[in-house]
């Protein structure tokens, strides 16, 4: 199967610091993979540099065969991304959110599908009020929404289920599971173990800026995968 | 029931200040870390050097402490009514940003037990970190210095400086009282209406000819007498009132500020909680972007309230002033400068951490910056447009000359000051939410830096353009504002064509969403 996501020696440095040090990763259409790793590992900015808003220092990255370097925009057009802290804009509803996720995407007849994800996530009653407004886990959903409103070949979630009541952590493995269903690429960034195992179906583990190991969700459940996991992190 | 302070109650009260004193200590030591050293002393000392050149240089200029008719009689006549315009300068400061400027942001500080007096304090010492502030306390030391002369500034000079020490502190204190009306139910309306009847009554003053005897029997001529002859025993009591004022007003200010403390900010609730209906999508992406930067800027409490305060003050002072047309071309500027200080200067900051999100849209990062750019410019426009228009209407019909050199003089400073704003927008990112009333775009030592560059180029671009509207001919002064227009097109098509490099955006982006 020709791998959607291929990550080969990224790095990502910011100035001194080196955040992401050689990260080897490969992702399937119709599978999702949890990243998961102590804070600081390096998930986010991997996730960040897949979704086109981090470009690499080195290595090389490619979405569905297209180059993140060169093509930004044609990543961005596949790619569904929910970040990691807020990615809201403070002082814009969530359906001006959607408006914008929407016209810019060009998405033909989006409404239905915008009110049916709030609705689902539990967002319709609050979708016309400003986002500084809302709590973090309220938040998180909206991020979700957006990252999944366009149906996209590769959803990018980064801690999304940090905060969020177990409504909302339901609604997230469903978007999750939908996205699956119809192929698309799934990764998740994460540090809850248990909701990653529940989530994915592989899960690869890093520290210190790079891969250490890329294991099934089975091998991570339990007992065992707690073990497995905790000796994978020291 | 309780009638007064008991005994046990005092040594108490009296701990905690101390201890509120003491974390002033604490967070001033947190925010120096935070700021670059070299930086903090280079402006510093510049304002110490500016403080003492407009205490000692006024003078020993010619004509500076004469006795009889003339120029130094004049400075000396109109002093007590600067000192009354400094206090109502910086009344209308600190109520308009709720209760002055934050050390450390609310939101940083929220798990610490910080109290209320420590935040009081902090405000009042960030106070004369605004141009606006410091022009006006050099004008009052240039001016007694002036009209007195080498001999009599010494112990005038005292006396000046804790004439602004107190009317800082008595408008702090001012602005919590405010404040704390606004935060009462019905408390904004009141709060407008009585600024309503505050111009109506300044206009019905004006009008009937009555502001000026009014300006005359002020009680600063009390102060201002008292520090015109050296340092007698009149001079004693006058700075021992200004000293007791100064104490009394920092300490009942601290008790505003502990109501203000216990309870919600309204305003901003008010906006977290309002409905915006939706809106029809509009026909491109490019005005979506816009609709979106347009939202971020007019529902942010400072902005808003800075907008008004901004832009109608200098019209009612040109109004008042009768202020001519060459006179009028310095507003723009002015207005222009303080309009980018409430958010442009941190333009990326609107987004907050959405900006994450909105780097992972399929958009070009040139219409990003150009709609960021459009909505700098229309928000600058319109607030130095109020300030025109209200001006305007008693500087009567412009001829040629004059008209053109208003209007070349307004876009160039606009300008000036959008290229400026969005270039220092990308060099120095904050990760600043301007969720309430007395957030900044920026910290407050780049504040001043900020203002005070964007102060002096505006200032000298608008003495060249009024300087044209006097003397010039329209032809000049449209080849003036085409060359000034063209060096800020240039530097703004630099910074537009660095946030295509996708390092320096995701510099920018990742640093505002912090």
């Amino acid at each position: 199967m020709t791998p959607v996501v291929e990550v080969r020696g990224l790095r990502v440095r910011f100035g001194e610091v080196e955040a992401v040090a050689g990260v080897d990763l490969k992702a399937y259409p119709g599978y999702s993979t949890a990243l998961l790793g102590r804070n600081g590992a390096g998930k986010s900015t991997t996730m960040r540099v897949l979704a086109g808003v981090v470009p690499p220092t080195d290595g090389d990255v490619r979405v569905k065969g297209i180059d993140v370097r060169r093509e930004p925009l044609a990543i961005k057009r596949r790619v569904g991304y929910c970040p990691d802290v807020g990615g809201l804009v403070p002082r814009a509803t969530p359906w001006e959110h959607l408006q914008l996720a929407a016209r810019l995407r060009r998405i033909p007849d989006w409404e239905p599908r915008a009110r049916e994800l709030l609705e689902r996530f539990e967002l319709g009653d609050v979708a016309h009020r400003v986002t500084s407004g809302f709590s973090h886990g309220m938040g998180r959903r909206l991020s979700v929404v957006l990252a999944a409103l366009h149906e996209p070949d590769v959803l990018l979630l980064d801690e999304p289920f940090d905060g969020v009541d177990p409504i909302g952590v339901e609604a997230t493995l469903d978007v999750i599971a939908d996205a699956r269903a119809r192929g698309a690429c799934i990764l998740v960034s994460t540090h809850l173990r248990e909701l990653a195992v529940e989530a994915c179906s592989s899960v690869t583990v890093l520290r210190g800026g790079s891969r250490v190991a890329t294991l099934t969700a089975r091998d991570m459940a339990g007992e065992e995968g707690a073990r497995a996991y905790r000796a994978l992190l020291d | 029931m309780p009638t007064g302070l008991s005994s046990t109650e005092l040594p108490r009260i009296l701990a905690l200040e101390r201890r509120a004193v003491a974390d002033l200590g604490h967070l001033l030591r947190f925010r120096a870390a935070t700021a670059s050293r070299r930086r903090t002393l280079l402006i510093g000392s510049a304002f110490l050097a500016l403080t003492l050149a407009a205490t000692v240089v006024p003078a020993y200029l010619p004509g500076a402490g004469a006795p009889g008719a003339g120029r130094a009689r004049d400075a000396l006549t109109l002093l007590p009514a600067a000192f009354a315009g400094f206090q109502l300068l910086s009344l209308v400061a600190a109520i308009a940003s709720g209760g002055g400027r934050e050390l450390v942001s609310r939101e940083q500080l929220v798990a610490y037990p910080v109290s209320p007096t420590t935040d009081h304090l902090g405000a009042l010492l960030l106070a004369p970190l605004s141009v606006a502030w410091l022009l006006q306390s050099w004008a009052l030391l240039g001016t007694a210095a002036f009209g007195l002369g080498p001999a009599r500034t010494a112990a005038a000079a005292v006396g000046v400086l804790l004439w602004i020490a107190a009317a800082t502190a008595i408008a702090q204190a001012a602005a919590w009282s405010v404040e704390g009306v606004r935060r009462l139910p019905h408390g904004i309306a009141v709060v407008r209406v009585g600024a309503l009847l505050l111009g109506v009554l300044a206009a019905w003053l004006q009008l009937t000819g009555r502001l000026g005897p009014l300006l005359d029997a002020l009680p600063t001529r009390w102060f201002v007498v008292g520090l015109v002859d050296g340092a007698n025993g009149r001079w004693v009591l006058t700075v021992a009132a200004e000293l007791a004022l100064l104490l009394v007003a920092v300490v009942l200010g601290a008790i505003p500020a502990h109501l203000c403390a216990r309870l919600a900010p309204r305003e901003e609730h008010d906006v977290d909680s309002a409905l915006h209906l939706p809106r029809p999508m509009p026909r491109s992406a490019w005005a979506m972007l816009v609709r979106i930067d347009r939202a971020s800027v007019w529902r942010a409490v400072p902005v808003r309230r800075g907008l008004l305060i901004l832009s109608v003050g200098p019209g009612v002072v040109a109004v008042a002033g009768a202020l001519t047309w060459p006179q009028l071309v310095l507003l723009p500027g002015l207005v222009a400068s303080g309009g980018a200080l409430l958010f442009a200067v941190n333009a990326w900051c609107l987004d907050g951490r959405g900006g994450l999100w909105r780097e992972s849209l399929p958009i070009g990062p040139r219409a990003v910056f150009t709609a960021r750019a459009w909505v700098c410019l229309e928000f600058l426009a319109v607030a130095s447009a109020i300030t025109v228009g209200i001006g305007c209407l008693r500087a009567g019909v412009p001829d040629a000359r004059e008209a053109t050199a208003v209007l070349a003089g307004w876009l160039v400073v606009l300008g000036q000051v959008l290229s400026a704003s969005l270039r220092w927008a990308q060099a120095r990112p904050y990760p600043v939410d301007l969720h309430t009333a007395r957030s900044t775009p920026a910290p407050p030592m780049a504040m001043v830096a900020y203002s005070s560059r964007l102060a002096l180029t505006t200032t000298l671009t608008s003495l060249i353009f009024s300087t044209l509207a006097r003397d010039g001919t329209p032809v000049v002064t449209i080849a003036v504002a085409v060359v000034l227009g063209a060096w800020s097109a240039l530097r703004l098509r630099r910074t537009a064509v660095a946030w295509v490099d996708p390092v320096i955006r995701a510099r920018v982006v990742t640093a505002a969403a912090l």
